[in-house]
């Protein structure tokens, strides 16, 4: 590997560098910005180093899948007027709603009961009730934190850019929180970038905004043969001849260097060719899953049709965890809404997608743990919204943002625990109520970040984008 | 005395305490919670916390600090309330526990007043809220840059660089004035520099270059949207990008572009091209909320020409600018008005295909609420806002008067080009149809004497091999598939349409030359309507070919089915198939050429691509439909067969003449409407000619008829247009004409409107505009506005030097400190407006200078300049700045020569393949150009500045895109192949990094090429450097 590498000469200075992974921004916009540009240290001890972030776009429902709920079937087909429950629809209590999509077909109140499309069960020692679509899942509770008292402000499916930034889709677009996490800590990788994304993305394919491009997340596609944007020469060079042409723009460069004394753009430039180069070969080497065991393979599903494809992409994330990725954002779910989004059918649409990912996710979680990486990477399972206790049409569920579930686990994060709850419908969020910047909360305090010594001077935060820690599910 | 001596000590060293406490723990925390409302900005309850001695003169109710009472007084009562409503301040946590302490403990101290403490100063007095004045020149450099920083690197000490190598000074003009690498040949120009920057200044790709800063800044974005819904920004909305570029090339003064930008549409409307300039306001379209609409509006309109955040006071006063929560609104309902339209523009007048977006005051009466903390559902409807500017900014505003608009604007229809365009359309209409129907008929001629010729004697039927009228069931014929069939009256029906086909298939199989004829009726269907002949069926029934005639199709078509598929052919014949009309098909088979017609008219020949011959079936495929008889005959030899063209040959059928006749009625049926409109439309709106309504009744009435006439041809439409004409041609009799307006031209442009419902009913658009953003751009570009001008005049520095001489480029409010170089700033600025706001005088002074020519390296710099401001904020050397990402695309491929610089037009799909400038590229929120994007492109939602990074996928882009190597491969076929390496590499060097190559770098490239000959990858590893990447 070193005879091959071109840079081996500066790989000492990379690694002094607290910059890290390429992240270097130039011009003065950070004149004003750069006495308060973070080091990439933690502010204070982390618990956890890295995040696999897994997200179900289009709207899981919550009711079958972490927050099964009797009464929809004691009282399915009636109206929740004629339950006991009734006071869910006052109109007090869904004034937190701001409707992007006047007159949309979907995001509406929907009062006919429709009772639960699966059955649930408890599990573990901690007795958690799962859905029965999430049986793989729920062999994991005790390893799991679910909170079943999210809740959002968007009816439709902007929420999920809300659940990752914390702003309404009608506010300024703002970093998500995988970008913050990328401009705030260091690099932890020679040869990789700090922030993936895999799978597909819709209302907003940015992360970074005012942090700069620098903090956008680099998509990967799960093909060792082109897993990112010009990945390999498009001219057929050979690695030697991209070698030796990378060897003499090296030597140029330094020549150059000479003439332009203390430019730390030339360094920089030297750098990210380095960078890059390894890249080159570090990306597809994550990628190649044939360093996996059968046994690992089938641990993720990579030897079933229907969960090959998620399964691919949670080994591609627990590879690049080992080699010091940061922030690994995987999206599940075709569409511009997102597959979840089964405003009919649901039962089909939820048992199909659950399959897909069910057992791939706590394939994920056994293989960290026995690895020991669960200790300090947070794994998130989120979504943009739940879905209505009441039905849509014959069989389908609406969107619906005042209660649903996410659950994070490892990094710090206790297992076998639910917080917070919502009413006997699923309705609103009543107990220990979450808005979504309560998950971002949780995960900087887990890596030893101060949100509020990250801001960008003429980026003014708000109170509601730091959120608050969830503290009850911390170990 | 003694001991009153020591109380006095003691006492004096208790206020130094406080005193320090004071400015330790308690000044911060008034300073970040309290000032914005008690301070200079705003004295609530006469209220002001900004001094110690502000603190003890206390508020309008008198003393807040109880000093030397037992009670707190009201300043701690209000701080420490229970109660949310009655505490201070009003927004965020209460003040922590020790900030309470440390102000309890300074007021028990007396509250002690530190020694020389001032007040805030009062916004209004802010650097940048003051008219710029030009200041004395300090020296005599010729050039007030020079003079300026000159004056000041003196007095600091510092010392500038030389002027850069001529070369790279002269790529450094290049790049920056028009964003192309010079040629060699301009590399070595002596003319004179001055000679230089006027030539590029005149140059047509100047406004390109520049054209995309300016994008940046007024947030330049193709439209967005699922399939042709429009969500964010407009179509067409590149007019507007070519009339930045064109504005720039023409030098419009900058004051002008701002006013056009605003209001074009009031001043100018009659000039499409320069109502193009409201693309501005047209981009913050936003199809699902106006007031997000309107916040973009007002933001960037505030942060582009002001550097005000105005967006801050949306949901509050402003927390340091004087701007208040009621600025906002005012600021809004100067636009609260406006709204987007389509406009034709000349040439093509499809309004899906071409045309201007457009701003106009759509909604006069809108009125514009103060939204309580910015929540639209909380508009306060008590009190409706009037426009204005920020009352601390309002000197030169004149209040809105509003404008008449001519009828051009209002009825954008009655523009002469697009009744010109639309009246020539109908005629070239009229023309085409004549012109089709006299070949037609000389075609139908043609083949009737060759036919004649041909057949000379009558078709000659051979042996019959299959007969049957259906009278009855023939099993010993044919085999019966499907249920839906029955004998009845005479003849066999499928009594209900089917989606398989059902059919009959012969026990016999037809000769490979052979000739049958279905005679069949339908009667209805669900949408399809088809019956016809498969023939060559083979005993799967899998394969075969079959033709059939089509009452949905209006065609009778030739297909084949291959293995249970169905394959459509080109063999066609347009033909108007009728329900409950009997037909007969008919074809002749010899070998693979077959003749179709339709009750005994020829309609066209085909060359089928194999033959084995099978069974013959008749088939309905979704028709209710009798069949009343086939005949299945041996083809004699005699028989003379149509000759297949090319692929088909169709003939000219009697009907087919019908149909062209009728179109042409139509035609100028229609075209008499559109005239007799044009001219009602003038009479009535232009007092000219003879038109009337009675005449556009009349004609309108024929054009229906015409159109019923013609839609006869239809079997869908034949029943409903024989009602038509009845009834058309009553009214024609009768006198009875339409007494209701017909829709002007502009229908389409009106149904393009986001708004249409806030619309006029007649038909027009408003006849006046509210005058509100006339008066914004007037009130903006007034000569004593503080902030327009000296806005532009950074962003022009920033773009020349790579630093902004105003740090915040989109906020200039109290934030931004005053600048080291306001001198600069200023005197520039009022140079500027005096000059007729005039860029390229700007362009010109900056670029002659000798700070623009200064050396960007730090190699032999003065040590002390060096230690004391290696920032380089005195300028005493260039700043060295990464190519913008359009800048590198462009440069490659002009450099290989495969730049297209065509200018102007709609944008450009993003591709490897496209050639033309960067600048023209679709860009919007999802479409963007990957390679661009990876230079840090503009965000399309925001960007007074690029970022300009340094990230590894800039090298993985520039190793292994398609742009940078098909492009390295392009340039180094620029050079001869018989040249020497050596004369290459400087060649290389010159032409890549506008400098020869060291010894070093000389020999170092030899070695490479002597190792690896492929002088491509040699030059792949030159645009991969540094050097090629900056401008130095």
């Amino acid at each position: 590997m070193t005879q091959d590498d071109p840079f081996a000469m500066s790989r000492r200075a990379l690694l002094q560098s607290t910059l890290g992974f390429g992240a270097l921004a130039l011009n003065g916009i950070m004149a004003a910005e750069t006495q308060n540009r973070p080091d990439g240290k933690p502010h204070f001890m982390p618990k956890a180093k890295r995040v696999i972030w897994l997200f179900m776009r289009g709207g899981v429902s919550h009711m079958e899948s972490f927050d099964p709920k009797p009464a929809l079937n004691e009282f399915a087909g009636k109206s929740i007027s004629e339950t006991p429950y009734k006071s869910v629809l006052d109109a007090s209590k869904i004034r937190k709603l701001r409707i992007p999509i006047k007159g949309d077909a979907n995001g509406h109140t929907r009062t006919k009961i429709f009772p639960m499309q699966t059955g649930f069960k408890r599990y573990g020692q901690s007795g958690i009730e799962i859905s029965d679509w999430f049986p793989n899942i729920g062999s994991c509770a005790d390893d799991i934190a679910f909170i079943r008292s999210m809740w959002t402000s968007d009816n439709n499916h902007g929420a999920q850019v809300q659940f990752h930034s914390g702003r309404h889709f009608l506010d300024p677009r703002v970093p998500t929180i995988g970008a913050w996490i990328n401009y705030g800590l260091g690099s932890l990788s020679e040869n990789l970038p700090q922030f993936i994304n895999i799978g597909p993305r819709f209302f907003d394919k940015k992360d970074a905004h005012y942090l700069g491009p620098a903090y956008d997340a680099v998509n990967l596609k799960i093909d060792p043969n082109n897993p990112l944007d010009y990945a390999k020469p498009s001219n057929g060079m050979t690695t030697a001849e991209q070698r030796r042409n990378l060897e003499l723009t090296n030597k140029l460069n330094r020549f150059a260097a000479e003439q332009y004394p203390l430019d730390p753009i030339i360094e920089a430039r030297i750098k990210s060719y380095e960078l890059a180069y390894r890249m080159q070969t570090a990306v597809p080497d994550a990628l190649d899953f044939s360093q996996e065991s059968p046994e690992t393979q089938k641990l993720y599903g990579l030897d079933q049709n229907e969960t090959k494809s998620f399964g691919q992409q949670l080994l591609a994330a627990r590879r690049l965890s080992e080699r010091g990725v940061r922030f690994i954002q995987i999206m599940h779910g075709d569409g511009a809404a997102g597959a979840w989004d089964n405003h009919s059918g649901l039962k089909n649409g939820h048992s199909r997608l659950s399959r897909q990912v069910d057992l791939p996710t706590a394939g994920l979680l056994k293989d960290l743990k026995r690895r020991g990486l669960l200790e300090d990477t947070i794994v998130v399972f989120a979504t943009e919204f739940g879905r209505t206790p009441g039905s849509q049409g014959a069989d389908g569920r609406d969107h619906h943002s005042f209660g649903f579930s996410v659950w994070m686990a490892g990094g710090g994060i206790k297992g076998g625990v639910t917080n917070g709850a919502t009413d006997e419908l699923g309705y609103h969020a009543v107990e220990a109520p979450h808005y979504v910047t309560d998950v971002h909360a949780t995960i900087n305090h887990l890596m030893g970040i101060d949100p509020h010594k990250l801001e960008v001077p003429g980026h003014k935060r708000l109170e509601m984008d730091f959120g608050h820690v969830i503290k009850d599910i911390i170990a | 005395m003694t001991r009153l001596f020591a109380i006095f000590i003691f006492n004096t060293m208790i206020a130094n305490a406080g005193v320090e406490e004071y400015l330790r723990n308690i000044k911060p925390v008034l300073k970040e919670r309290c000032y914005a409302c008690h301070g200079a900005l705003k004295q609530k309850a006469g209220l002001r916390v900004d001094s110690a001695e502000n603190l003890r003169k206390g508020s309008k109710g008198g003393d807040v600090l109880a000093l030397g009472q037992a009670e707190p007084g009201k300043l701690l009562v209000r701080l420490t309330a229970a109660d949310a409503d009655e505490r201070m301040p009003p927004e965020g946590a209460p003040l922590k526990q020790e900030e309470i302490k440390a102000i309890r403990e300074w007021i028990a101290a007396g509250a002690p007043v530190p020694q020389s403490e001032t007040a805030e100063a009062d916004p209004r007095e802010h650097w940048a809220f003051q008219v710029p004045n030009r200041v004395p020149l300090p020296g005599n450099a010729g050039n007030p840059i020079d003079d300026l920083l000159e004056a000041r690197l003196a007095k600091r000490g510092l010392k500038a660089q030389p002027p850069a190598e001529r070369t790279i000074l002269i790529r450094r003009l290049y790049l920056d004035l028009i964003g192309l690498p010079p040629t060699e040949e301009q590399l070595q120009d002596e003319r004179r520099w001055e000679a230089i920057v006027e030539e590029l200044l005149a140059s047509p790709y100047y406004g390109e270059r520049w054209a995309r800063y300016w994008m940046d800044i007024w947030r330049y974005s193709d439209w967005y949207g699922l399939g042709d819904e429009v969500r964010d920004s407009q179509k067409q909305l590149w007019r507007w990008r070519d009339w930045i570029v064109t504005s720039l090339n023409e030098n419009k003064g900058y004051d002008q572009m701002v006013r056009e930008m605003l209001a074009a549409d009031e001043i100018t409307p009659r000039n499409l091209e320069t109502v193009a300039a409201t693309g501005f306001l047209a981009r913050s379209y936003y199809k699902f909320n106006r007031t997000t609409w309107l916040d973009n509006t007002v933001e960037h309109t505030g942060k582009a020409f002001m550097g005000l955040t105005m967006n801050c006071a949306k949901c509050h006063d402003h927390k340091y600018d004087p701007i208040d929560h009621l600025d906002y609104y005012k600021f809004r309902a100067i636009f609260e008005p406006y709204h987007v339209r389509v406009d034709a523009m000349p040439g093509e007048l499809d309004l899906a295909k071409n045309g201007i977006t457009r701003v106009y005051d759509g909604n006069l009466d809108a009125a514009t609420y103060l939204h309580e903390r910015g929540d639209e559902s909380k508009a306060d409807k008590n009190r409706k806002i009037s426009a204005a500017p920020p009352a601390f900014l309002a000197s030169g505003w004149e209040p809105p008067k509003p404008i008449d608009l001519p009828l051009e604007a209002w009825r954008p229809d009655m523009q002469e080009f697009v009744q010109n365009g639309y009246l020539s359309q109908k005629l070239a209409r009229v023309a085409e149809s004549e012109v089709q129907l006299k070949k037609l008929k000389l075609d139908k001629a043609a083949q009737e004497r060759k036919r004649a010729k041909s057949e000379g004697i009558l078709p000659v039927k051979g042996e019959a091999i299959l007969t049957d009228d259906f009278s009855e069931p023939r099993p010993d014929l044919w085999t019966v598939f499907g249920s839906d069939s029955r004998y009845q009256d005479d003849s066999l029906s499928i009594t209900k349409p089917s989606l398989d086909t059902t059919y009959l298939r012969s026990k016999v199989k037809h000769p490979r030359d052979f000739q049958p004829e279905l005679k069949s009726k339908m009667s209805g269907g669900q949408k399809w309507e088809t019956t016809g002949i498969p023939f060559d069926v083979d005993e799967s029934g899998d394969n075969s070919h079959f033709v059939y005639t089509s009452v949905f199709g209006a065609k009778v078509h030739l297909a084949h089915t291959i293995g249970g598929k169905d394959e459509y052919t080109q063999a066609v014949a347009k033909r108007s198939i009728k329900l409950n009309q009997i037909y007969t098909l008919g074809l002749k088979v010899r070998d693979r050429l077959i003749n179709v017609s339709l009750d005994g008219e020829f309609l066209f020949a085909y060359t089928l691509p194999r033959r084995q011959p099978g069974a013959v079936q008749i088939m309905a495929y979704d028709a209710v439909t009798e069949f009343h008889g086939i005949d299945v005959w041996n083809l004699p030899a005699q028989v003379v067969l149509e000759k297949a063209g090319d692929a088909v040959t169709a003939t000219v059928t009697a009907e087919t003449i019908k149909l062209a006749e009728a179109r042409l009625g139509l035609a100028k049926a229609e075209y008499a409407f559109a005239k007799a409109r044009v001219d009602a439309d003038n009479a009535a709106l232009r007092k000219e000619g003879s038109g009337s309504a009675e005449a556009v009744g009349k004609s309108q009435i024929e054009a229906g008829l015409a159109k019923a006439k013609f839609d006869l041809f239809d079997s869908k439409k034949s029943a409903e247009a024989e009602k038509t004409i009845r009834k058309l041609e009553a009214d024609l009799k009768s006198g009875k004409f339409p007494d209701r307006e017909p829709l002007p031209f502009s229908q389409v442009s009106l149904i393009n409107t986001p708004n249409k419902d806030a619309l006029p009913s007649d038909g027009g658009y408003p006849k006046t505009s509210s005058g509100r953003r006339t008066a914004l751009a007037n009130w903006l570009t007034h000569r004593d506005h503080p902030l327009t001008a000296r806005v532009a005049v950074n962003h022009i520095w920033l773009r020349h030097f790579g630093a902004p001489l105003v740090e915040t480029v989109s906020d200039f409010g109290l934030r931004a400190p005053r600048p080291l170089h306001q001198d600069l700033l200023d005197y520039l600025t009022v140079e500027f407006i005096e000059s007729g706001w005039d860029m390229k005088y700007l362009h010109r002074l900056i670029l002659t200078s000798k700070a623009w020519q200064r050396s960007s390296s730090n190699l032999a710099a003065d040590k002390k300049t060096l230690a004391a401001d290696p920032g380089n904020l005195h300028y005493w050397r260039m700043n060295g700045r990464r190519m913008e990402a359009q800048v590198v695309r462009d440069s490659l491929l002009h450099l290989a020569g495969t730049l297209d610089l065509a200018q102007r037009g709609p944008s450009v799909t993003p591709s490897p393949d496209a050639r033309r400038r960067s600048l023209y590229f679709f860009h919007s929120r999802d479409g963007r150009s990957r390679f661009l994007a990876t230079f840090d492109d503009a965000d399309v939602f925001a960007c007074y500045r690029r970022s300009e990074s340094i990230v590894p996928q800039q090298a993985l882009a520039m190793m292994n895109s398609q742009t940078a190597a098909a492009s390295a491969k392009q340039i180094a076929a620029v050079f001869e192949p018989n040249i020497s390496s050596e004369a290459l590499v400087r060649a290389a060097f010159s032409m890549i990094l506008a400098r020869p190559p060291a010894q070093a770098e000389l020999a170092e490239s030899l070695a490479y090429l002597k190792a690896q000959p492929k002088r491509e990858h040699f030059i792949h590893a030159l645009i991969n450097l540094n050097d090629f990447l900056m401008i130095r």
